[in-house]
């Protein structure tokens, strides 16, 4: 985990609310921050994001999972200001947000974002290398330059010989990864993207999230990802934060909402959830015991499920190590990883 | 006041200025003379050999597509410089409107004398459809062959549009007690008349029609009914009773007409334009060069300045 | 019962009808009985806006221009100096282009000196060789697509010099490329515009709707008298005319822009001009391409009717040819303007669609070739036009083919005519008596027969249920304007034509739409027919009409049916066209036959567009009951034809061209809010 809390918050959000419909403003102003939302939809209006705080840190991957209308899209459109938030505070690396102008408003877009939409949102009218070279002609760069700088981005998405293609010619996950070389172009800090994987096949989804990956081991962003898919959410997130109606229910790392759900939504989540698939060893060890005598060494970060066969057959405590120093960090029990296996 | 005055000359300066750039149209005299071409053979042709005379005179001159009652506004205003074949019984009427609000000039007849009544291709007559043609009273016994599906058993004449001449036709109607088996249908344009023309011979059917002299349909044949004689004052509209009304048309006049600064601005054109005297013959010659000969407007106009040099000329004096 | 009639539209209907019909039986057929008809209250109406025209046109804010003719300050009313002004900036750039092609000396004859010009006569910009001219259609044709454009540009450009239009067709071509873009620029304008502000979308509506529907005839003198006559008033009238559906596609199509891709653009930094510019227009382009694509068929379609005030070309000889019963000399030109509407539709249509290469390394030969090919056949043209002067004494055929010297087909096309009537009038004629006596008498006596107050509760009562009390109120009072006129009368018998064409153009258009919907084949036919119809000019065809008709109803009628359903299948084809295939595929995979296909699937979702079309058909079929005048009716059109030369004709023409637009607008308030509310229902939108 990145999130060296002495580092700076890249977003930051205070207490945003997004309330829909006429009056929004004064109503909440009324409420003193508690907001009924069945009070509110009598009064013709609607709750879309309601008290929601969160931080993402340089180079990590906030992922926001609920379900359709918890608001999770507001909530995206808020920080990117696609929408105007009813009320909060939304820090971009320490500035206001909403207190930017127009014109500050594009410069922030034009260098620090990028976004992914869910219908990929491609210019029709426009080619792959046309569509993907946009956002940095719109910045006014030459067409040469920002072509050749598209081509590298067609390259990296991996549709080199497709460059010429319009999007209707292309296949959905083609059609994303255009979407995808797209907001990354302009070389952005900070990624947003919103449900990119939803409107594609399983195999392609599965195909587009390693990829997704991969992409964020070369780039390292600091990225918001909306899905209403709790599995994507646990394989890609460092943290993850579920909505529902409006409101963040949780906001940790996916061993401790997986472990130590906080509300009976949560729950609902990850009751089926095969824990020995998402949990690392990490989570479930103890502190080392120093006078280990098994051979077996196995890596902190590695996930149950794939080492699991070893350390049954071992029987003994084993060490557990930091890949990255080699250093013993702790020590694991067999009866633990049994317990993970076959429930309490 | 000081307000709009402000805005007024605002306006004007804009006026002025746009006016400047793109004035195509330039000082009176070198302004090409205007000639409104209408959608009938003699009058384009007239209105060619008018443009051509005027450039041996040495004018520009334009031919404008115009439409036959809404021209005289434009001459009025001075869109146009002249109109140089009106009609008494079509055109009279919006020619003289448009002198009273004043701007419009007229500036003689021509020679021929125009007839404009109803009467029938000559067809009906050989086939006998209405014994007695072309006096009126055959119309008495022969209405059931000149009935069509929505005349109600009627026989029908077919007059001109209403704006023409109004109700005079379904006055003469009344006026000769023949309203009981004729009924009166307005055609909505000259292009209709002619096309039931040909229909009607198509299929060998009656008609009593619309028409003027001289006209391309002489070429075919065309008989006028004879009705009771004109005379000033007989029609209902102007004074006359029902009693009198079933008279017939005058013999009518050929008016040319100009903007009342053409004299001024083009002179000898002008001038021209008054002394053109053009016959029946000759107005019959220049529909033929196109109607029969086929040829252009232009070479229709051209030929007929070779052949009626001499006419030309004495016009040009 | 009280239950079952507020939520069964039928019910409702059914008893509105019943109590229509029993005033219309109950009430007595008098002069005197008020509800029998209103009194003409409004009867002074037609003169008070005659004083209104009169006085801004002739007296109002006089400014004092010297005259030099007469040597003395003159009174000239700015209203008309302006529009002068305007009009002089039109024809001057509608003579720059045409002078391009035909040659001549006004464009410099604006620049130089009057009295030089007079002096020089010699001295004239010669015009482009017409062999230049159609390789120059060829290389912007392959310029912009390919082979296949280039041989459809350069076969129709030849048929234009070949068969002796050039002249003409030059004329119609200049004053075509500059209106349909004034249009284009125009109506994207104001269509953006009604997007962005939804008050200004509803203030549009009804002003797009009298601009499309008052009859040309009754703004002819106004327009004349305002900007002269000439190649610039028929452009006011063809831009008046051909801006309002480019107005209305634009909007439609900027709304159905899905809202993520709105984000996108902003996302990716799009400030506001970029994003209406590169992201809305582009992405809108479906739509604003038939807004396009009718632009530059609603301008050629005017080529006639500007005729009425000065615009030269095509329209001009075509009226003339008919005068004289040239049918087929009238076909030709007919087919010429269909030509240039074509080229210039595909032009525009490859234009909008051409992709770039951006990684082609060309020298300069190669990135201007065709530019460089033009050139070249510019100098070999201008050699083979000069050498033509010395080989050919009367007419140079290398350098412009003279008006009506070339080839003609027009007495095969006469004796087609012929044949057509021999063949078909004996048939037709006893169709024609029985379609007259049975069906048309019937319904106008019926339609003339109703009391004022029967028609005012079938109306209002429609508005009521379909829109409550507001749209009844609406509808009303559009409606009461004409009661209270001396032409109610009339109005009933354009009201009788125009429901029967409407009534037969919509059952057309509906079923030839879906049956060429199917496959894109069919498709591009039928969408090439109704383009062929649409500019190819209605006058042409009401000769044979009339032929086989005679000037009575039916002939109007077919005119009017004719031309009518081109939206009706325009707009259902688009319409079902644009029904993503995933839905269709849903619809078969849930077991639906291809009829239920049809009615449950693709129609309700069709629906909004095809809507759109039958309002259009609506629009459309007045106008040719107007100007089925020119046929022969008894309806308002006789009597605005008839104002062209009356003295008070200007405020006549214009009310009664009025009353037609309100007649429309109730029609499309009615059929909108209609739409709406279906649509509410259907989850569109």
């Amino acid at each position: 985990m990145q999130n060296a809390n002495n580092s700076k918050p890249v977003i930051k959000c205070e207490s945003v609310y997004k309330i829909f419909g006429p009056n929004a403003k004064k109503l909440l102003d009324d409420s003193n921050g508690k907001v009924d939302a069945k009070a509110f939809q009598e009064a013709g209006c609607i709750v879309g994001v309601n008290n929601a705080s969160l931080e993402v840190y340089k180079g990590e991957m906030l992922v926001v999972m609920g379900l359709s209308g918890s608001g999770k899209s507001t909530l995206l459109r808020c920080i990117s200001r696609l929408t105007e938030s009813t009320s909060g505070k939304i820090y971009i690396d320490g500035e206001d947000l909403n207190a930017m102008n127009s014109k500050e408003l594009i410069e922030l877009r034009r260098n620090k974002m990028g976004m992914v939409f869910q219908n990929f949102a491609l210019l029709p009218h426009k080619t792959v290398l046309e569509n993907i070279a946009f956002p940095l002609q719109v910045k006014g760069m030459a067409t040469k330059e920002s072509v050749n700088k598209a081509m590298e981005m067609v390259e990296l998405v991996g549709l080199k010989g497709r460059e010429n293609y319009f999007p209707r010619e292309l296949s959905g996950g083609q059609q994303q990864r255009v979407g995808i070389a797209r907001s990354l172009a302009v070389e952005p800090d900070i990624w947003f993207l919103d449900e990119p994987f939803s409107a594609l096949d399983p195999l392609i989804r599965k195909e587009m999230q390693d990829e997704f990956l991969r992409l964020q081991g070369v780039l390292n962003k600091t990225i918001m990802f909306i899905t209403h898919d709790f599995d994507e959410a646990l394989r890609l997130a460092d943290r993850i934060a579920i909505m529902k109606d409006g409101i963040i229910e949780q906001l940790d790392t996916p061993d401790n909402i997986v472990l130590n759900p906080a509300t009976d939504y949560v729950k609902k989540f990850t009751k089926d959830v095969p824990r020995e698939k998402i949990l690392k060893i990490e989570s479930i060890m103890d502190p080392p015991d120093g006078n280990n005598s098994n051979s077996l060494k196995i890596s902190k970060d590695a996930i149950i499920q794939t080492v699991a066969e070893s350390i049954l057959n071992s029987k003994e405590p084993i060490s557990v190590i930091d890949p990255k120093n080699n250093q013993v960090v702790g020590t694991l029990y067999p009866s633990k990883v049994i317990k993970v296996l076959f429930g309490h | 006041m000081k307000v709009r005055n402000s805005i007024v000359g605002l306006i004007a300066t804009l006026v002025i200025a746009l006016s400047s750039f793109a004035n195509i149209a330039k000082a009176a005299s070198s302004d090409p003379i205007r000639i409104p071409v209408l959608n009938w053979s003699s009058q384009v042709v007239m209105a060619n050999v008018i443009a051509q005379v005027y450039e041996e005179l040495g004018y520009n001159v334009e031919l404008v597509p115009a439409e036959s009652a809404s021209r005289y506004e434009a001459v009025r205003v001075g869109d146009l410089h002249l109109a140089h074949e009106t009609w008494q019984s079509t055109m009279a009427k919006p020619m003289y409107e448009a002198m009273d609000k004043g701007g419009l000039i007229d500036a003689g007849s021509h020679a021929a004398p125009t007839l404009e009544d109803m009467g029938v291709p000559n067809w009906v007559i050989e086939q006998d459809l209405c014994p007695g043609l072309p006096a009126w009273e055959a119309l008495k016994d022969c209405s059931a062959n000149f009935a069509t599906a929505d005349s109600e058993g009627k026989g029908r004449w077919l007059e001109g549009p209403q704006e023409w001449h109004g109700d005079v036709m379904p006055n003469r109607l009344k006026g000769l007690g023949l309203d009981d088996k004729w009924t009166v249908k307005f055609a909505g344009s000259a292009d209709a008349l002619w096309a039931e023309l040909a229909a009607a011979k198509k299929e060998g059917r009656g008609t009593v029609i619309f028409n003027w002299t001289p006209n391309f349909t002489d070429a075919e044949g065309f008989t006028f009914i004879k009705f009771p004689t004109f005379y000033q004052g007989c029609r209902i509209e102007d004074g006359g009773s029902v009693e009198t009304t079933g008279c017939g048309s005058p013999i009518g006049w050929l008016k040319k007409a100009a903007n009342i600064k053409f004299p001024l601005t083009h002179p000898s054109a002008y001038k021209f334009l008054t002394k053109m005297e053009a016959t029946a013959g000759q107005i019959g010659e220049m529909a033929n060069n196109v109607d029969n000969l086929g040829m252009t407007h232009a070479d229709a106009a051209t030929a007929f300045i070779t052949n009626n040099r001499s006419a030309v000329d004495q016009w040009l004096k | 019962m009280i239950n079952n009639l507020k939520n069964s539209r039928p019910m409702q209907f059914g008893l509105l009808i019943l109590v229509f019909l029993f005033f219309y039986f109950i009430i007595p057929h008098s002069e005197n009985n008020y509800l029998w008809r209103f009194p003409p209250l409004f009867k002074g109406f037609p003169l008070f806006i005659n004083n209104l025209i009169y006085n801004a046109l002739y007296e109002w804010f006089p400014l004092k221009v010297w005259d030099p003719v007469f040597e003395m300050y003159e009174d000239k009313p700015i209203f008309r100096e302006v529009t002068r002004a305007i009009s002089r900036g039109v024809l001057f750039l509608i003579v720059f282009i045409r002078e391009i092609f035909l040659g001549g000396a006004q464009t410099i004859g604006v620049f130089v000196d009057g009295s030089w010009m007079s002096a020089n006569k010699w001295f004239t910009w010669p015009a482009l060789p017409w062999t230049v001219v159609v390789a120059g259609f060829m290389l912007i044709g392959m310029q912009l697509q390919g082979i296949r454009l280039a041989l459809l540009a350069g076969i129709g450009a030849f048929y234009l010099s070949f068969f002796g239009q050039w002249q003409p067709s030059m004329q119609t071509l200049s004053f075509v490329l500059i209106t349909a873009p004034i249009c284009f620029i125009f109506g994207l304008s104001l269509g953006i515009w009604g997007y962005l502000n939804n008050k200004v979308e509803n203030a549009l509506q009804p002003i797009l709707n009298i601009a499309q529907t008052m009859p040309h005839f009754s703004f002819l003198v106004p327009v004349m008298i305002l900007f002269g006559i000439g190649d610039h008033a028929g452009a006011i009238a063809t831009i008046i005319f051909a801006t309002p559906p480019m107005v209305r596609l634009t909007i439609l199509g900027l709304k159905k822009i899905s809202p993520e891709v709105v984000e996108s653009g902003l996302m990716s930094g799009c400030n506001k001009f970029q994003l209406l510019f590169k992201v809305l227009i582009p992405t809108a382009r479906t739509d604003i391409l038939i807004g396009v694509n009718q632009v530059i068929m609603q301008c050629l379609a005017m080529t006639v009717i500007a005729s009425f005030i000065g615009a030269k070309g095509l329209g001009f000889n075509l009226k003339l040819a008919l005068n004289s019963l040239k049918i087929g000399k009238a076909a030709e030109i007919g087919i010429c303007i269909v030509i240039i509407a074509v080229v210039l539709d595909k032009f525009s249509l490859a234009w909008a669609n051409k992709q770039k290469n951006y990684f082609a390394n060309l020298n300069f030969f190669q990135r201007n070739k065709n530019l460089i090919y033009f050139v070249v056949i510019l100098i070999i043209g201008s050699v083979f036009a000069y050498l033509g002067s010395l080989y050919f004494n009367n007419i140079n055929y290398l350098y412009l083919i003279p008006y009506e010297k070339g080839f003609s087909i027009s007495p095969l096309i006469d004796s087609a005519v012929d044949w057509v009537w021999e063949t078909f009038f004996y048939y037709l004629n006893s169709f024609n008596i029985f379609l007259i006596t049975n069906v048309l008498v019937p319904m106008k006596n019926a339609y003339l027969g109703m009391p004022v107050i029967s028609t005012f509760i079938l109306v209002m009562g429609v508005g009521y249920i379909i829109g409550g009390i507001r749209s009844a109120v609406i509808v009303g009072l559009l409606i009461l304007f004409i009661a209270l006129s001396e032409y109610w009368d009339r109005a009933l018998i354009t009201a009788y034509m125009a429901t029967f064409a409407v009534l037969i153009s919509a059952v057309i258009g509906l079923v030839v739409g879906s049956i060429c919907a199917q496959n894109s084949k069919s498709t591009k036919f039928m969408l090439f027919i109704c383009d062929f119809f649409q500019t190819f000019p209605s006058f042409v065809y009401l000769i044979p009409v009339i032929l086989l008709f005679g000037i009575t109803d039916t002939s109007v009628l077919l005119a009017a049916i004719v031309y009518a359903t081109i939206p009706a299948t325009r707009y259902t084809i688009e319409g079902l066209r644009s029904v993503p295939l995933s839905l269709h595929e849903a619809g078969s995979m849930s077991g639906v036959s291809r009829l239920q296909r049809w009615t449950n699937i693709e129609i309700p979702l069709a629906f909004p567009h095809i809507m759109l079309g039958i309002n259009q058909t609506v629009i459309f079929s007045l106008f040719m009951v107007i100007l089925g005048a020119l046929i022969g009716t008894e309806d308002l059109g006789q009597v605005i034809m008839g104002a062209l030369s009356r003295s008070d004709g200007a405020g006549v023409a214009l009310t009664l061209g009025i009353f037609v637009s309100f007649m429309c607008l109730a029609v499309d308030h009615l059929i909108r809010t209609w739409a709406d509310r279906q649509k509410k229902l259907l989850g569109i939108e």
